[in-house]
Formats: structure tokens, C-alpha cells, sequence
């Protein structure tokens, strides 16, 4: 094979490019698999026409594919971008490069032509475009965040809505401004730091008071990305700023909230502890006496008066059990000690039981809630368990608590008659159920109460771990 | 007759203090010889009047029961003691036991439990 042999075959054989010959008056005199397979025409049908035949009509109007040669002629070569007609009429997106070919003498012996279909590639060129338009149109319009470029030492290189929104500036005012303008006197060393810090760690995320154009202050978080071209080099800075000036309110409400309830909980639990002193040391106390004092009178009594005097001592007797369980509930929880679940077992074990109720407690909790919390987690069960107690003749008591939407799901349920519906006959129970509920609601939590005549009642109630606001 | 057993009691409430007294001294075989409303009197009557046995409230001003038992220990070492007390005191309760306690009466317990208690401890004493 001799080597022009082989260029010749490997010119047929491709197929990505169009490759042929023209003559110096632009006829085609050689064809390809590769011009076969862009353009549509087989070469027995192409050889000998006008090069013109691929060219839109408003190009030939133009005198485009003449214009081509004669650039050629003139340059050596002349490369163009633009729309190619097929054999079929459509329409294709071209890459082409014509040659003048010259012999020896220079004299001009026609034209190789190369072209690429590179619509394919046009296409995606055209949706990168018009990708990265709507992206710019997004960012352009976002109202919430500020977002803009800053060139690599600082300067202000573009503006959106939101900033003009956020900071008050509107973009032909700002740009090329240094963004230090945004940053109270206080923290005039801020910006160079903050820059300093995004190069060096690509990324940056803070939070501090920034200044408006009118002087006035806004909370900001803000996050700076260091923008590196290709070759690796600083080319600037992203910045997105938000104004977080009422979330911070709301989250200084919130733990406002939280302190109040810490303190209303940390009182109410002073107030029962004094009330069981005072109940301890004075009225049973009293009650004691009173007791040995009536034991010391029914034996100097006749006979037949003695049986009501064991009756009062009995009565006061038994007065002074009720007293001692009011202390018991009064008393000082030990979750500071011991955490929620150990007492509340010591609760059913030492309290519940010896009423006679069968208990069980399951407990899965992920972590112990904050003491606030615990306690009041800890008085709703009480409050509940009293209320089995008092009102349900029920044999058995079940509690389970479980971690559960950022908080504590407890249910305590009975097997006892159920709650009457409704129950305008006995205010203390409705006075207790009452107040289980602010308890849950003051902690920013629900408390509900399900009842069936016979089949016993239970009790459902849910505190955030950390409170939250209040829903009017 | 038996012998008299000399008791001493102790109780800040006024009103437990005298309804204890009459209690024991409504025995033919027990006599009250003095009452104290704080833990320091307790320990200087006891001093005085080395009781046969000593009727101490836990909870009372001046050091309460673990004081007035300590002292009543070293300055009448042969006076036996009983704690009076609520009946959640029971962290108290190790503790007086481990300083000498004889027995830990709960108050609302009958007048009958109150002087038999101090019958056994007033016993002790003797022998």
C-alpha cells in the first residue's frame, strides 16, 4: 500500500467529519463516509455540484459561500461557524474549515473542506447559557438573602435584590464600593479577617450585627466562599448575608420563655415544699397529740364511753395518714439526685403500691430532659396517678415514656371505670385534670384525656425538651 | 412495785412536749423529771438529772437530735435514748442508731407502743 494509499482510506473511513475536495470554483470533486453521513447525499449524487447547494438561502442571497473561498484564497484557510443545510432540508449547526490547496507553483488546485456537525454541542453551549441566565435571574431576584461577589480585596462586583433589600443600597450606589461598609465601627478589623480566613479555609460562616444604609443595625449570618478560577488563582469572594433579627428575637423570646419556666417551676416547688413543712410540723404534729391526748382521756373514762374515744383516736388517726401522703406528694422530688425514671419507679414502688395498685413503667427516653422539665414531667404523673387513686378503683396502672418529636410522650392508663361524662358531681377531679393540662401547657406541651365508662382512662401528655412558644 | 424509771423528754412542739409528758407520767412505774424544747437544754438537764432514759425529737432547734444524742452521751453516758421522729426522717434515723439510738419511735404511734419502749430502754439502763 503506498502511503497516500493509506491517507485516503483513513479520509473515507471517518466518520465525525465531513472531509472533500472542491474545485478553485468551489464544485465538489472528493467525498467521505463522514460528509455522507452529516449532509445526506451519497457521493455518486454530490460530485461535481456547488459547494453553495449546503448553505441557507439567506446565506447565498449573501454571497456567503464565494465570500469563503475568496477569504481562503486570501488567508491560507478561513474557519466559520453557522447553519448547514442537509439533503433533507434540515438544518444542522456547523463547524468548518476550508483550505486553498496549492501545487508547487502556488498555482490554486481547489479547496479541502472540513466540517463538523456540532449542533449536539451548540445545544448544550445554549443550555449552559441559558442556564447560567436563570441562574443569574434567581440570584438576581432573591429577595431573602443578600447575594453578591466581592473582587479579591473586597471590593463590591455585583448586587441583588435582596441586598438592596437587606442592607438598603441600591446596586449602582454599592458596586465597587469595599464591603467593610457594612460592618459597625466596633469590628473595623472584621472584613480583612473574614477575608483572610475565607482564602485560607475556602469558607467561611459567622454571625454578627451589620449596618444598613441608613445607620440602622440588623442581626446578620452570613457565609463568604472563596472563588478560585481555573488555574487555581483568588478571583473573589461569594457572599449571602441574611438578616436574622427576628429569629434572633424569637430565639431570645424562646429562652426568655425557658428562664420563666425554670423559675415558675423552681417556685411552685419551693411553695409545696414549705407547705409539707408546715404541714409536717404543725398540723400533724398537733394531730399527734391530739391523738395521745385522747388515749390518755379514754382510759379514765367509764366504760361505756370508751368506744367513742377510740373512735375519735381512730378518726385522727387516720387523719394523720392523709396528712403524711399530702406531705409525700409535697415533697421535694429526686430527679436532682437520682434523674425522672429512677423516681418515678421510687414513686409507684413507695407511693402507688401501697394503695394497692399493680404498676409497670416503661421508660425509653434517648436523654434525661432538662430539670424544669423532668419536674414538671414528674408532678403530671403524680398529679394523674392521684387522680387512679382517688377516683378510678382500678386494680392496675401502666406508664410508659418515650422520646418522641423533640420531647417526652408520657401516657398513664388505668383499668378502672372510667371517668363520668361529664363530671359537674365532683369538681376536684375536674380541678385536678385541670390543672395537669396548664402544667403541660405552661411547658409548651398538650395534655389530653381519654375516658371509656368501664374501660378504664388514660391519660396522654407531651413537653417539648426545650419549651416552645406559645400558640394563641 | 417496780422501780421508777426517770425520763427525760425532749420535743421543740409545745403541745407534743406536754401530751408525752402526761403520757409517761401516767404510769405508775415511770416519772418525767424534766421536759426540753431544744437540743441544748436536753443535753444540760440530762447532765443534771442523769435520766434513765431520754425521749429525743429528731427535727428540734439547736442541733437537733444527732446533737442532743452526742451529748447526751458523753455527759450521761448511762441514759439510754430514744428518737422520737416523723416517719420520713430515715436518712436521721441511721445516723441517731449509729450514735446510740435504743429504738426509733415513730410519732402516731399509740400511747401503749410509746411507754412500752420506754419500759425496755428504761430496763436497759438498770441492768
Amino acid at each position: 500500500m503506498r502511503p497516500d494509499d493509506g491517507y485516503r482510506l483513513l479520509v473515507q473511513g471517518v466518520l465525525d467529519y465531513a472531509i472533500f475536495m472542491l474545485d478553485p470554483d468551489g464544485h465538489i470533486t472528493s467525498w467521505n463516509a463522514g460528509a455522507q453521513q452529516i449532509k445526506g447525499y451519497r457521493e455518486e449524487e454530490i460530485l461535481g455540484k456547488h459547494f453553495s447547494v449546503f448553505y441557507p438561502p439567506e446565506d447565498i442571497a449573501a454571497g456567503k459561500p464565494w465570500h469563503e473561498l475568496d477569504q481562503a484564497i486570501r488567508h491560507g484557510r478561513v474557519e466559520d461557524e453557522g447553519w448547514r443545510i442537509r439533503k433533507d432540508g434540515t438544518r444542522f449547526w456547523a463547524d468548518v474549515v476550508i483550505t486553498a490547496l496549492r501545487d508547487e507553483t502556488g498555482e490554486l488546485r481547489g479547496f479541502g473542506k472540513v466540517t463538523r456537525d456540532t449542533t449536539d454541542r451548540r445545544a448544550a453551549e445554549e443550555a449552559l447559557r441559558a442556564s447560567e441566565e436563570r441562574f443569574r435571574l434567581l440570584v438576581q431576584g432573591v429577595r431573602d438573602h443578600a447575594i453578591f461577589m466581592l473582587d479579591p480585596d473586597g471590593h463590591i462586583t455585583s448586587w441583588n435584590t435582596g441586598a438592596q433589600q437587606i442592607k438598603g443600597y441600591r446596586e449602582e450606589e454599592i458596586l465597587g464600593k469595599h464591603f467593610s461598609v457594612f460592618y459597625p465601627p466596633e469590628n473595623a478589623d472584621l472584613p480583612k479577617k473574614e477575608l483572610v480566613r475565607a482564602s485560607r479555609d475556602g469558607r467561611l460562616e459567622t454571625e454578627g450585627w451589620r449596618i444598613r444604609k441608613d445607620g440602622t443595625r440588623f442581626w446578620a449570618n452570613i457565609v463568604i466562599t472563596a472563588m478560585y478560577d481555573d488555574t487555581g488563582t483568588l478571583c473573589g469572594f461569594g457572599k449571602v448575608t441574611r438578616d436574622m433579627t427576628e429569629r434572633r428575637a424569637a430565639e431570645q423570646a424562646l429562652s426568655e420563655r425557658r428562664r420563666l419556666l425554670g423559675h415558675l417551676v423552681e417556685a411552685q416547688e419551693l411553695e409545696r415544699r414549705r407547705i409539707a413543712w408546715d404541714v409536717h410540723d404543725d398540723s400533724i404534729q398537733a394531730m399527734v397529740a391530739v391523738g395521745m391526748r385522747l388515749q390518755l382521756l379514754a382510759g379514765r373514762l367509764p366504760a361505756e364511753q370508751q368506744e367513742l374515744a377510740a373512735q375519735l383516736d381512730e378518726a385522727v388517726r387516720a387523719s394523720v395518714g392523709r396528712l403524711r401522703g399530702l406531705v409525700a406528694n409535697l415533697r421535694p422530688t429526686t430527679i436532682d439526685q437520682h434523674g425522672l425514671v429512677p423516681s418515678l419507679a421510687g414513686y409507684l414502688r413507695d407511693v402507688v403500691r401501697p394503695w394497692g395498685l399493680e404498676t409497670s413503667l416503661s421508660a425509653e427516653l434517648p436523654n434525661e430532659p432538662p430539670m424544669p422539665v423532668a419536674i414538671t414531667l414528674f408532678r403530671i404523673c403524680q398529679e394523674a396517678l392521684t387522680n387512679v387513686h382517688k377516683h378510678a378503683r382500678a386494680t392496675r396502672v401502666d406508664v410508659t415514656l418515650a422520646g418522641k418529636d423533640g420531647g417526652t410522650l408520657v401516657r398513664v392508663s388505668d383499668d378502672g371505670v372510667g371517668l363520668p361524662d361529664p363530671a359537674p358531681d365532683d369538681p376536684y377531679r375536674h380541678f385536678g385534670l385541670l390543672e395537669m393540662r396548664e402544667r403541660a401547657e405552661i411547658a409548651g406541651g398538650w395534655w389530653s384525656v381519654t375516658s371509656t365508662p368501664g374501660g378504664g382512662t388514660t391519660i396522654q401528655f407531651w413537653l417539648p425538651t426545650a419549651p416552645t412558644q406559645e400558640e394563641e | 412495785m417496780t422501780e421508777q424509771f426517770r425520763v427525760l423528754v425532749a420535743d421543740d412542739d409545745p403541745m407534743l412536749r406536754m401530751a408525752l409528758s402526761e403520757v409517761i407520767a401516767a404510769e405508775a412505774d415511770l416519772h418525767v423529771v424534766a421536759t426540753a424544747a431544744d437540743a441544748q437544754e436536753a443535753a444540760d438537764l440530762a447532765e443534771r438529772h442523769t435520766p434513765d432514759v431520754a425521749l429525743i425529737d429528731v427535727r428540734m432547734p439547736g442541733g437537733g437530735g444527732t446533737h442532743a444524742t452526742r451529748e447526751i452521751r458523753t455527759r450521761s453516758p448511762r441514759t439510754r435514748l430514744l428518737a422520737f421522729s416523723a416517719y420520713d426522717d430515715s436518712g436521721a434515723a441511721e445516723e441517731l442508731k449509729r450514735l446510740g439510738v435504743k429504738e426509733f419511735l415513730v410519732k402516731g404511734i399509740t400511747n401503749a407502743e410509746i411507754v412500752a419502749a420506754v419500759r425496755r430502754a428504761g430496763a436497759d439502763a438498770e441492768g
